[in-house]
């Protein structure tokens, strides 16, 4: 992959290799992406977490991004962590449900 | 180039709360391990040394010191602030460690000039323990309501130290340290002291030994329990808090049962039953608002720890009826209401809080061992979840045995019968084996990390 077809769909599925360990499930499925976007070698992802002062939070934003860097053709990977608007349960995928045991919205 | 973080977002060394926790599970074990051979403690209703140094070890030696380690992790993290100094916990750790073990060899050995000098030295701990803390919340971003219980319960754990002393105060002899005649401002401290004691041994060595157990009991650990809920239940089942005004209720209600009843078992008053059912309506409150989390939780599966948390709290019924029972005026003083009392201290202490702390520690050394061993291998290679750093059958077996333990001890305990509550106290142990091997396996993950062979010989990690 070069640098000129990094695309939103693989950031997101390398995203996935991150996961919350609390609830046991990748921050994809979980929702807490809320924006992708690539400009030229750079990446910058715009995420939540599930609670404002949650203990996981350094660790989920440097391993997002790490993997990021994997990804050829990424040379700088930015993760900012927003509160607003705030995560709730109805932002996850069906596979996040089902992995989490939240019930359906 | 950056390096991963070493340490948790808000929290201090990992090291510092696990030293606590591990001191802390040592604690419980050489505590049940003492019930199981000597049952009669609990079966008949004395306040003999044995009984008391016992109390002190399950107090202070296991309750005081996973509340203090948790709340060097916990703390900061729930209110979104950093540990104040982490110096001074590990400096708090030695006095706590010396103090504690002190004062439970005193209490038996029945060495009372020692054991006014190992409670100085807790003392001093509490001391240091109280300021980091109140240092750490004055930096959070955010007064909320689990602030407001921690700042309480640092102000309630600071008075019940002051009562523990003043009751040592109260039973030491100062003539022979007056008749060496020391230097005149040591002499003056030593007059005061000793006036001091007179004052406080006029309420009665059992009244104050009450009020004491009442402040540190319901002050510190079910002021924590209940404010630490209203952050970490929500947390934990994908939740929010429903009622604001209902869960600050619960907090002033609380405080005010609280100071209102410290001064009614003190001077024996008839006021002592209202302030119990203050501190009842408190509780009925936290109870209404949690029901009201979990209805609105969007987790439905609840793990272990969560139950474990949650049975605790629903003990707070029996605990309460009992309570309103023993503050009766009319109630006849015989060796029955004596065993009521046992009751009472047990599943308060038991009951309640050892089976609250149980399922945080389901939470708190995953992290703990988690941060340590994998959170800079996050995103760079798959790494275990919480949940798979211990096993869900030792929990399930660890719950049940808890459960039968109280039933069985608790019966023990009101029939008086020696033989029950051995039996009772052994499924305890059962129980608390489990906790230990979980914690044993949860620790071997620093020994023996669950990574693909190739990740376990890599040199360090950096990141861009």
């Amino acid at each position: 992959m070069t640098a000129n077809n990094i695309s939103p769909e693989a950031v997101l599925q390398t995203l996935r290799q991150v996961i919350d360990p609390e609830l046991g499930c990748n921050i994809v499925d979980l929702g807490l992406v809320y924006n992708v976007s690539i400009t030229g070698q750079k990446v910058a992802v715009t995420m939540t977490l599930t609670t404002q002062g949650c203990p996981m939070h350094d660790s989920i934003r440097w391993g997002a991004q790490n993997v990021l860097l994997t990804i050829p053709g990424v040379e700088e990977a930015e993760i900012k962590v927003v509160w607003d608007p705030p995560w709730t349960p109805a932002l996850m995928t069906e596979f996040g449900r089902s992995v989490t045991g939240a019930e359906k919205f | 180039m950056r390096t991963a973080p070493a340490t948790p977002a808000n929290g201090p060394s990992i090291a510092l709360p696990l030293a606590f926790v591990l001191t802390g599970l040592a604690a419980l074990c050489a505590g049940v391990v003492w019930l199981v051979l000597q049952p009669g403690l609990l079966s008949t209703y004395h306040y003999n040394q044995d009984v008391i140094a016992v109390t002190h070890l399950f107090v202070l030696g296991w309750i005081c010191t996973i509340i203090m380690g948790a709340m060097y992790q916990l703390v900061p993290v729930a209110l979104e602030t950093h540990l104040y100094s982490n110096k001074l916990g590990c400096a708090q750790f030695v006095f706590h460690l010396v103090g504690v073990a002190g004062m439970v060899w005193a209490f038996r050995a029945r060495k009372m000039a020692a054991l006014a000098h190992y409670a100085s030295v807790f003392a001093f701990g509490v001391i240091l323990f109280v300021y980091n803390m109140a240092r750490t919340l004055r930096r959070t971003p955010r007064w909320n309501i689990t602030a407001s219980a921690v700042a309480a319960s640092l102000f309630w754990i600071s008075m019940a130290v002051t009562a523990g002393l003043s009751i040592a105060a109260a039973k030491c002899d100062y003539d022979p340290a007056l008749a060496l005649a020391p230097p005149a401002w040591i002499a003056a401290i030593l007059r005061g002291l000793q006036s001091f004691g007179v004052y406080v041994a006029h309420f009665g060595a059992i009244r104050t030994m009450h009020a004491h157990a009442h402040l540190g009991g319901a002050g510190f650990f079910i002021m924590l329990i209940v404010g630490v809920s209203y952050k970490l239940v929500p947390m934990f089942t994908l939740s929010e808090v429903q009622s604001r005004a209902r869960a600050v209720g619960s907090i002033i209600l609380l405080n005010i049962g609280l100071a209102g009843s410290f001064l009614a078992i003190l001077r024996h008053s008839p006021l002592e039953s209202p302030f119990a059912c203050v501190i009842v309506a408190a509780l009925a409150l936290y109870g209404w608002e949690l029901a009201a989390i979990l209805r609105a939780r969007k987790r439905r599966a609840l793990d272990w720890g969560v139950k474990y948390f949650l049975t605790a709290v629903a003990l707070l019924l029996p605990v309460s009826a009992l309570s309103l029972v023993l503050c009766w005026s009319g109630l006849p003083q015989n060796t029955f209401t004596g065993q009521l009392e046992n009751l009472y201290g047990f599943l308060a202490l038991i009951g309640v809080v050892t089976f609250a702390i149980l399922g945080m520690l389901y939470k708190i050394v995953p992290f703990l061992v988690w941060f340590g061993q994998y959170s800079r291998l996050i995103g760079r290679v798959p790494v275990p979840s919480l949940p798979d750093l211990y096993s869900a059958r030792l929990q399930s077996l660890g719950y049940r045995a808890f459960l039968i333990g109280l039933a069985a001890t608790s019966e023990g305990i009101l029939l008086s019968n020696e033989t029950g509550v051995r039996i009772g106290c052994g499924f305890l142990a059962l129980a608390v084996s489990t906790m230990a091997l979980n914690v044993a396996g949860m620790l071997s993950h620093f020994f023996k990390p669950a990574l693909p062979p190739a990740f376990k010989t890599s040199t360090p990690l950096k990141t861009a």
